[in-house]
């Protein structure tokens, strides 16, 4: 049985993230590298050094009984939980976020292996829950698992890790079986929050004039009148629906809840996000907003990448990227620089790579012998696709700019390694699911 | 594989929607991303050139401006180093610690610095200069410690300088960056925002001239601006300005404004027979080198609040009554009138009275019967009054004065020049609503009142008499050289701007008559030069009655008759009132034309007059 095991390794999987992996240390080279020659890092090193080092956890992972891992799971969490906020009181800061621990050159980044932990222990909880995931309750009490892991880490403040974790608990949830309808609730609700929230910004940087309506959004008292009268009507629904039982009483108040809680909590929102969060989202709809600031990033971007063409540059040809334009060019915009020197080609070649390893991955949850397992699965794909769709997306001016690496690419040992020992959970998953 | 589907795992219907999602997103990202690279790649490709190509500007040298002997420059370029400071370079939360830093190395606060680049710039890609004209020591300094001091840097950048400071600064003038207004006015022809610019003098006159071409260079460059990449960098040179030489002799400017030292007034030294202004002084004066960079701000307040007005070009931008320097005017009326001949004398009693105006004469006990040319060489106000208002009349006199070029620009190729005042009958009634009466006409005829005039007025009056009745056009440019060969491209020819037509005998008794103010007459005293015969008239002007302060004006020319009309000068010096009075104009005056005619700067005229016993008052 054993010996079976080790040569059933995922070759699609297994391929893909070598793959992947060695374009990453090509890049992370290449972003590194002065239009002199020079080498301006050696970032290249480290990132080969994390990669060899996270396939041996990868490889070790996929040889565990992941079912032994069981005990062990409340206590990574809490872990976890604990590192993090050790961030917040002892942590170094990068970028402006305190989101590091660590000394000298080493430093970890704990919020990148709490998706792993969270993802987990809602596992166990999905697997206690079974079909109850479909009521209220506990849709809601699972939820508690995510929502102090992205308090915590909002605190410190990194918006775009946090807001990863969203999705997990979404797809995890649906993959799990929960209510279409519930999780389409807490997605539109939190979809317009953000919206509500950026109402009056871009009213005020994009259409230039004042609109009467977004009173509703800077004064509290039009506020608190527009909310007794969602209340009101969400009432009179509720009386309704219980009376004559009719479906669309029901489907009113579930769209006035929505309405009412994503304005309600779009004061709670306003107060919190930071200026510079909010142009972050204004320069996502208008980067030429302000050009030479938060826009800079996106046109950069963008401008690199369309200047890739069909075959790109050649690889270390870019000039977007060696001539500085490209910020954080190693970690965010690793794909800028990908579809600069390699053009569409390269392009086609990762999001080939990418799609390889998610439907793959979904392949392997719905082939698992167990349903923790597959929640697991479920929960590794989805935190990948995550990365992937705001990484990508925030490089071609799809997405908001959020500080998300593009896993087994981007520079970072933190993200590399929760990369590779989320793989390596699917890879176990697959060696184990003819045990019984 | 069905098979091995759990039941107990994932509803598989769920899993085929999620993958159908994540296959959907990626193929709209490729949908995008073939949008983005491969139709409108192209648009991007030139864009990304586009980003990399700067163009920076080099900037043109500015004409140099040298005196009429075309060896050292009276303004020239020297370069100076500019600190500056790119924000978006510096990394967040460090700007203070930065701007500290660097303050501390130049020698500013911390607050200058800040004020050039406010909080709500700290993103922008810019170099924003801090300081300019730093010390080169500091620069090495800063090159040595350049880590330490991230987004800064420095930049060449050349300065006008004048050599001579403060003794030409009102003719040549200060230049200073292009204000807002003035680009308004100059954009079309050819100034743009960078400009530096003439403000005052020369160097506002002959701007167009000096300003020379912007070069450009092309380059290819990173986001922080610095020149990448091995291609050849496109350079459209630039072309300097003009070289300018001018009509002014550096060492009888310097002995001019060695002569009027530190009292408020003016000097102009010009040739007769062709306009060519030789000196032009004005006293305060400033430094035009302190006038751009760090401390331009300053120096220029303080100029500004200075109440002798240092600014002003006292030569020809502002008038005084010439006083008793018009009698020259008045003789030269009634000879060529024939209203009196030479011989002819006039009672010249203590009093001239017309109604209530009573003129006294200096002389307490007056001159009694004297003719015209004793009572110029004495200066009588009875006689003078008497001529002005009885033999010559209200129109006449004042034709003459307008003849002779009072109350209008003489044209001078400098900014700012003031017409001084003929005061007419119409213009009396239009701002006093009063009628002009005889006591007016006295009072233009002893020169107090609302006649005003400039000094290079008054130097044009007696150039129109050495001269023959011909006036040139006082001019300060005399050639315009290529900045590149020095090659003369244009040279001022002498243009004559008013041709009196005087009788020979009549120029001849005026000249005799103002050489009689200093061969015995008022000047006789204090004009003791012996290498040069003088000719001219002094001129003490009250400006109240009620104090004591008096301008003192000395006008004249030497030699008194010469064989070549080149070697003839015309001196005007005013003294304003506001100095302590020591009757300083002609005592002036004699220095500079021993200066000139002995070829000798101050130091040594003073020498010199001193060993020959003859500088009695200094």
């Amino acid at each position: 049985m054993r010996s079976r095991s080790i040569f059933g390794f995922d070759v699609y999987i297994l391929t893909a993230t070598l793959m992947l992996l060695t374009v990453g240390i090509l890049f992370v080279y290449s972003s590194g590298l002065e239009t002199t020659g020079d080498t301006l890092s050696h970032e290249y090193v480290r990132q080969t050094i994390w990669a060899v080092t996270g396939l041996v956890i990868l490889v070790s992972i996929s040889l565990i009984q992941y079912a032994s891992l069981k005990p062990w799971i409340p206590y990574a969490y809490l872990l976890g939980l604990v590192l993090i906020l050790m961030t917040l009181l002892f942590g170094r800061v990068v970028n402006g976020t305190r989101a590091w621990l660590g000394v000298g050159i080493l430093g970890i980044q704990p919020s990148e292996f709490m998706k792993i932990a969270t993802i987990l222990a809602f596992a166990v909880y999905l697997e206690r829950a079974g079909n109850s995931i479909r009521q209220i309750p506990y849709l809601a009490a699972g939820s508690l698992l995510f929502l102090f892991p992205m308090a915590l880490i909002l605190m410190q403040p990194d918006f775009g890790t946090a807001s990863v974790f969203f999705p997990i608990y979404l797809g995890m949830c649906y993959m799990a079986g929960a209510r279409v309808r519930h999780l389409m609730f807490i997605g539109l609700t939190a979809l317009l929050v953000l919206v509500f929230t950026m109402l009056p910004a871009w009213e005020h940087y994009i259409h230039g004039s004042r609109i009467p309506a977004f009173e509703i959004f800077s004064n509290v008292r039009v506020k608190l009148l527009v909310l007794a009268g969602l209340v009101t009507v969400a009432l009179v629904a509720l009386v309704g629906f219980i009376m004559l039982k009719r479906r669309s009483f029901y489907w009113i108040m579930y769209s006035i809840s929505i309405l009412f809680l994503s304005l309600a909590a779009s004061v709670g929102t306003r107060a919190v996000i930071r200026d510079y969060q909010i142009m972050r989202l204004i320069v996502f709809l208008n980067p030429y907003v302000d050009p030479r600031g938060a826009g800079w990033n996106v046109i950069q971007s963008v401008t690199a990448v369309g200047s890739g063409g069909i075959a790109g540059k050649g690889f270390l040809q870019g000039t977007q990227s060696h001539y500085h334009f490209l910020p954080e060019q190693s970690t965010d915009f690793i794909f800028s620089i990908l579809a600069e020197e390699w053009g569409f080609a390269g392009t086609l070649l990762v999001f080939g790579l990418f799609l390889v390893i998610l439907l793959r991955g979904l392949y392997i949850a719905g082939n698992a012998k167990d349903s923790f397992a597959g929640y697991m699965a479920s929960g590794i794909v989805t935190m990948i696709f995550t990365h992937f769709i705001v990484n990508v997306g925030m490089a071609i001016g799809l997405m908001p700019v959020a500080g998300v690496p593009l896993f087994l690419v981007s520079y970072g040992g933190s993200s590399m390694w929760t990369a590779l020992a989320g793989i390596g959970i699917l890879m176990s998953i697959y060696q184990h699911r003819y045990r019984y | 594989m069905s098979d091995s589907w759990n039941k107990n795992a994932i509803p598989r219907s769920r899993a085929i929607v999620f993958g159908s999602l994540v296959t959907m997103l990626f193929l709209g990202y490729l949908g995008h991303l073939f949008s983005l690279q491969v139709v409108d790649g192209y648009l991007y490709t030139v864009r990304s050139e586009n980003i990399k190509r700067r163009s920076a500007v080099i900037p043109a040298a500015r004409g140099e401006i040298f005196d009429r002997n075309y060896d050292v420059p009276l303004a020239t370029n020297a370069n100076s180093f500019a600190v500056e400071i790119n924000p978006a370079l510096i990394a967040r939360g460090e700007h203070d610690e930065i701007f500290t830093r660097t303050a501390d190395l130049l020698g500013i606060q911390p607050t200058d610095i800040q004020r050039r680049i406010p909080a709500s710039s700290y993103h922008v890609y810019q170099q924003i200069e801090i300081r300019s004209a730093v010390p080169f020591e500091t620069i090495v300094q800063l090159a040595e410690n350049i880590h330490d001091y991230p987004g800064v840097s420095w930049a060449t950048k050349p300065v006008r300088t004048y050599p001579d400071a403060e003794a030409s600064a009102h003719l040549l003038g200060y230049v200073g960056d292009i204000t807002p207004e003035e680009l308004q006015v100059l954009y079309n022809r050819g100034y743009n925002a960078r400009s530096v610019l003439g403000k005052s003098g020369i160097e506002q006159q002959y701007d167009l001239l000096l300003q020379g071409e912007e070069g450009r260079s092309i380059r290819t460059v990173d986001a922080r601006g610095r020149r990448v990449g091995e291609e050849d960098v496109e350079i459209i040179a630039p072309e300097p300005g003009h070289n300018l030489v001018l009509t002014v002799d550096r060492r009888i400017q310097q002995l001019a404004q060695a002569a009027l030292g530190d009292r408020i007034g003016s000097v102009v030294v010009l040739r007769p027979n062709s306009g060519e202004i030789l000196a032009m002084v004005s006293y305060p004066t400033f430094d035009p080198n302190q006038l751009y960079g760090n401390v331009a701000g300053r120096t220029f307040s303080q100029l500004r609040n200075d109440a002798r007005a240092p600014f002003l070009n006292r030569a020809i931008q502002s008038s005084y009554p010439p006083a008793s320097t018009i009698k020259i005017l008045l003789t030269t009326a009634a000879l060529e009138e024939e209203l009196i001949s030479v011989g002819d004398t006039i009672f010249a009693g203590p009093h001239y009275r017309l109604g209530n105006r009573i003129v006294n004469e200096w002389r307490p006990s007056g001159f009694g019967r004297i003719n015209i040319l004793q009572a110029l060489a004495n200066s009588s106000n009875v006689f003078f009054a008497t001529i002005g208002h009885d033999y010559l009349g209200t129109e006449r006199l004042l034709s003459y004065a307008s003849e002779f070029g009072f109350g209008i620009q003489s044209g001078v190729d400098l900014p700012g020049e003031r017409p001084g005042l003929v005061p007419t009958p119409e213009w009396k009634r239009r701002v006093f609503n009063s009628p002009w009466v005889g006591g007016d006409t006295v009072n233009v005829a002893i020169g107090q009142g609302f006649l005003s005039v400039t000094p290079l007025q008054l130097a044009n009056m007696v150039a129109i008499l050495v001269n023959d009745g011909v006036l040139y056009r006082p001019h300060v440019l005399k050639e315009v050289r290529d900045g590149h060969t020095g090659e003369v491209i244009a040279r001022v020819e002498p243009e004559i701007i008013q041709t009196l037509s005087l009788k020979p005998q009549t120029l001849q008794n005026v000249r005799r008559a103002m050489h009689g103010v200093t061969r015995g007459g008022t000047a006789e005293p204090v004009i003791t030069t012996p290498v040069v015969e003088i000719a001219g008239k002094t001129g003490t002007a009250e400006i109240s009655s009620e104090t004591d302060d008096w301008h003192s004006w000395f006008v004249a020319y030497g030699p008194y008759e010469a064989t070549d009309a080149d070697e003839q000068v015309v001196v005007a010096v005013l003294v304003d009132a506001a100095n302590e009075w020591e009757w300083w104009a002609p005592k002036a005056a004699n220095l500079i034309f021993h200066g000139i005619f002995a070829d000798m700067s101050f130091e040594e005229t003073v020498a010199d007059l001193r060993r020959r016993r003859r500088l009695w008052y200094m």
